[in-house]
């Protein structure tokens, strides 16, 4: 029974047992659902072991959802606990342990994913391939992600929350200060995780350099695939830093080695460093894809080519190294000296420029456009502004003698809010609405979805703005209270409400799809938006091929083209298709990776030793299978064609 | 049998020796701090850039424009990340 | 599958130049990996706590041994390769098993390296400099490890299958991986021992 000690919560609540038991339950529920329905077979066929980048990126896709649930809920008990000075909702230790999962799941495992979702929806489509560059890569990607996800998630009714920070620094984060095992989760879940973002990084590059259709040259790719691909050449040279941090900091607290400790040389700070080094990265990783879907909105829905092509792209470019040049600016208070701290100010400072003109790009794409204001053109327009007044809060932090002032107070924690939400999280939405028909054959409700922006839009108002002034009045962040004297009570009350308002949009988003599922029309046509891009030149949903025929393009609007101008897009008869066959091994070693990363976290030496065996013996097997795939026929394809209304 | 002893890679190999010699100058002769640094990062790069042309046929395919760009990225941000850290953690800490 | 007669063997099916291509992007991203590694062995190494430093612990002869196999063996490798596109299956796996082989001894003059320095009083959690030092020169020994045992599993199937696009394309990738190694012990070699011997 000693040996089950280990796995009980250190700080536990009545919220934290109910969580055990409705976690549990719905264990059970959905063990008992598959049974009854007999859906065990339809799950391993048609989703555990697809290798199919659109199955992929709906499981992204609710994965993400699932997770912005949690985040979110994270965050009403938070704003909860603040809405009044002395509150007793909830405790600091268990503040601490609410804030860090907040940050660690809304960015790693709720935002992440969601990109990755559109990447891997959109990106083969888009580009006119029948797949990603390496399938079964992509399905493992999704099931570390997926498994470090879940390890994360249990953190908190098993063994403990991680509390540090979703930051998690040094020495805070180090054995004598964090003594549960909640820090050791973050290190690992997070790992597992971020080696399932690397393979992505590595996967989609070579797709959109090597699996263009036809005539699509760079200059010519659609911009969400341009911003893909920045994004995920940032991905594969900003994760391995990750890694390493990650890795250091396990062994610290696993093996007792001294990088980050306070004694024998360690050196506490590093770990900050490491981290931003990454973490800075990142961030442009979850906005540029944002931006790609905004370009795509924003120029179909003002019946207009994107303004600024080349220097979108250029911007873009720019970006993704500028982005590895700005790191310091995470810390500017932390004790290196002025010429650093002036460095990375100029470089932070530069690196708006980039994005400005990236803002006056789709500016000048609406100007004189035909605007048709749909539930995602809405989320754009609210998106610029919003945006725009959160950039430029950025460029007050961004000067160092100034950040002494800010940094740490509700001031940053607006400001980073301020760009996430109208930047990426309304970006996910929109690409959400935009590609639901595409992925699923109907439209989601244009009425509540525009509901949804709107109360999005004044609830993030609400929420964040008073943020800015109780920062700037000293409120700090990662604060479980205040007193009354210090007069921050009102203005957290009015974030409380937003805050609310907010969670009312989300929880409308889940309506809308519940009454889209019952009611839209499934009738609608492979190009409900009256779009510009090759995605949308197939079917609704797209079968399991994507094209029956491989396009043509001639230029950057390639599905415009030919509407307006003619242009064929597919020339010449049907072929076999070759596709890769389905596999469970992504599945069952991430599975084994979960187990792994278990052991790791309890320090469980048997369990790892076997685990890591096991992760080998997959590999080997992989490295010995001849798997050569299977053939569609074209008898097959032109079955498919004719039954989706797309006979040639 | 000559055939398979290529002079590209034989004349790399022996280029590789070569350089691996002259970094242990540093070793076992005395010099400035930095002239050791300055022969150390000479041969080190070359050496590398002669195992990415030479043995790793790096610039031998229609793909050679994105690894060339690849390495340069990784080279470049590699660097950075390397002084950077150190102007932050030792230098100006 | 369409095979491009005009191409070298490992290059000549679509997912071959993939797989080529996606490898290459995967050395850009282990560039970067030991390149924090790197950044955080300088930042360390002077942090020596009650422990040893550089100077006190390094010793030139296994250090030459160790480059010597290494670069060594990344030239066998070349020839192996070579071999391969001239078609000759038997040269190859020669120069292959030749190069797991000096491969091996590397390793072996590390392990004893290893056991040294934990017998000097230098192990993995003394100071912040011998944690960095150990875990550096112990992921590119991990990786060379790794390398030996997919090496072997490559030895195995073009003995077994042959040289066939797909034998090929896996031979030419893991020579990338392992002349990759060898790049990283030249900086390891110059940066970590030779500066640290100065």
């Amino acid at each position: 029974m000693e040996f089950f000690e280990r796995f009980a919560v250190p700080h536990p609540s009545i919220a934290i047992y109910a969580s055990m038991v409705a976690i549990g339950l719905t264990m059970v529920a959905i063990v008992a659902g598959l049974t009854y329905f007999k859906k065990w077979g339809y799950l391993w066929r048609e989703w555990l072991t697809t290798v199919d980048h659109k199955r992929i990126g709906i499981m992204y896709l609710i994965s993400a959802l699932i997770m912005l649930f949690r985040g979110g809920v994270d965050a009403i008990m938070m704003r909860a606990q603040l809405s009044a000075p002395e509150n007793t909702l909830l405790d600091a230790q268990h503040y601490n342990e609410i804030f860090t999962t907040h940050g660690v799941v809304m960015i790693i495992f709720m935002a992440m994913p969601f990109i990755f979702a559109m990447m891997n929806i959109v990106i083969p489509l888009q580009i006119g391939a029948r797949d990603v560059a390496f399938p079964r890569l992509n399905a493992l990607s999704f099931w570390l992600f997926f498994m470090g996800a879940m390890l994360f998630n249990i953190s908190f009714v098993v063994g403990g929350s991680p509390d540090a920070g979703w930051t998690s620094y040094f020495p805070l984060a180090g054995n004598e200060l964090s003594t549960s095992v909640g820090t050791n989760y973050y290190m690992i879940a997070i790992q597992i995780s971020g080696i399932g973002s690397l393979m992505t990084g590595i996967n989609m590059i070579t797709t959109i350099l090597k699996m263009r259709a036809p005539g699509m040259t760079l200059m010519k790719m659609p911009m969400f695939t341009w911003s893909s691909f920045i994004a995920n050449v940032i991905i594969v040279f900003a994760f391995p830093v990750l890694t390493i941090a990650l890795a250091l900091g396990t062994m610290d607290r696993l093996f007792g080695t001294q990088f980050f400790t306070i004694d024998n040389g360690g050196m506490d700070m590093l770990w900050a460093n490491l981290f931003w080094v990454w973490g800075h990265p990142e961030v442009y990783i979850l906005i540029l894809p944002a931006f790609g879907i905004y370009s795509e909105v924003i120029s179909t829905f003002s019946r207009k080519n994107l303004y600024g092509y080349k220097s979108m792209v250029a911007s873009m470019v720019i970006i993704s190294l500028m982005s590895f040049l700005v790191w310091a600016h995470h810390f500017f208070t932390m004790g290196q000296g002025a010429l650093t701290n002036s460095i990375f100010s100029i470089t932070t400072m530069a690196i708006a420029v980039p994005t400005g003109v990236k803002i006056f790009n789709w500016l000048l794409t609406m100007y004189k456009g035909k605007i048709e204001i749909t539930t995602p053109m809405l989320y754009s327009l609210l998106f610029i502004p919003l945006f725009t007044l959160g950039g430029v809060t950025g460029v007050m932090l961004a000067m160092s003698a100034a950040d002494y002032q800010y940094h740490n107070t509700m001031f940053l924690v607006a400001h980073f809010h301020n760009v996430i939400i109208p930047g990426v999280v309304f970006a996910m939405l929109a690409g959400l609405t935009y590609y639901w028909p595409k992925m699923f054959g109907f439209m989601l409700n244009e009425r509540i979805g525009k509901w949804t922006a709107w109360l999005l839009s004044i609830g993030f108002l609400l929420a964040f703005m008073p943020m800015y002034i109780t920062g700037l009045d000293g409120q700090a962040r990662r604060m479980y209270t205040y007193s009354e004297s210090t007069g921050f009570g009102p203005l957290n009350m009015v974030s409380f409400v937003g805050a609310i308002i907010m969670a009312i949009g989300f929880v409308l988003i889940v309506y809308n799809v519940y009454y889209s599922v019952r009611y839209a029309s499934r009738d609608i046509s492979a190009d409900p938006w009256d779009a510009r891009t090759l995605e949308w030149a197939t079917h609704n949903p797209v079968p399991e091929y994507n094209f029956a025929v491989l396009p043509e393009v001639k230029s950057s609007e390639a599905l415009w083209d030919a509407k307006k101008k003619g242009h064929v897009l597919f020339k010449g008869e049907y072929e076999e298709i070759h596709m890769p066959n389905n596999s469970g091994a992504p599945f069952i070693m991430s599975i084994i990776f979960f187990v792994l990363g278990f052991s790791l976290i309890f320090s469980l030496w048997i369990p790892a030793i076997i685990s890591i065996i096991g992760v080998f013996a997959f590999m080997t097997h992989r490295s010995f299978e001849q798997d050569h795939g299977h053939h569609i026929s074209v008898k097959e394809i032109e079955e498919t064609e004719t039954k989706m209304r797309g006979a040639k | 049998m000559k055939e398979l002893f290529p002079a590209k890679q034989v004349l790399g190999f022996g280029f590789s020796l070569l350089l691996t010699v002259i970094a242990l100058a540093v070793y076992f002769l005395d010099m400035s701090f930095a002239a050791g640094m300055t022969i150390l990062l000479v041969t080190a790069f070359i050496q590398a850039g002669v195992q990415l042309t030479v043995f790793m046929h790096a610039g031998e395919t229609e793909d050679k424009g994105s690894i060339y760009t690849n390495v340069y990225y990784g080279l470049i941000i590699a660097l950075v990340t390397i002084f950077g850290t150190l102007l932050a953690m030792v230098w100006d800490m | 599958m369409k095979i491009d007669h005009s191409l070298p063997l490992e290059y000549s099916t679509e997912q071959n130049k993939l797989n080529i291509l996606g490898f290459w992007i995967f050395l850009g991203a282990e560039i970067m990996l030991f390149a924090t590694l790197f950044a955080t062995y300088f930042t360390l190494y002077n942090r020596t706590g009650n422990g040893p430093t550089g100077a006190e612990i390094f010793e030139i002869t296994p250090v030459l041994f160790e480059t010597f196999l290494l670069l060594t063996s990344s030239f066998t490798i070349g020839l192996g390769i070579h071999a391969m596109r001239l078609g000759r299956q038997k040269a190859m796996i020669s120069f292959f098993v030749i190069t797991l082989l000096l491969g091996l001894g590397f390793l072996g003059f590390e392990v004893f390296e290893f056991f040294t320095y934990v017998h000097e009083g230098a192990g993995i959690q003394t100071s912040a400099f011998t944690s960095i030092l150990l875990t550096t020169l112990g992921t590119h020994g991990a990786h060379v490890t790794l390398g030996l045992f997919w090496g072997l599993f490559i030895v195995l199937q073009v003995r077994k299958r042959g040289l066939t696009p797909q034998t090929a394309n896996k031979s030419f990738i893991f020579s990338l991986y392992w002349h990759f190694l060898d790049v990283v012990w030249i900086f390891i070699f110059s940066f970590i021992y030779l500066k640290g011997m100065m």
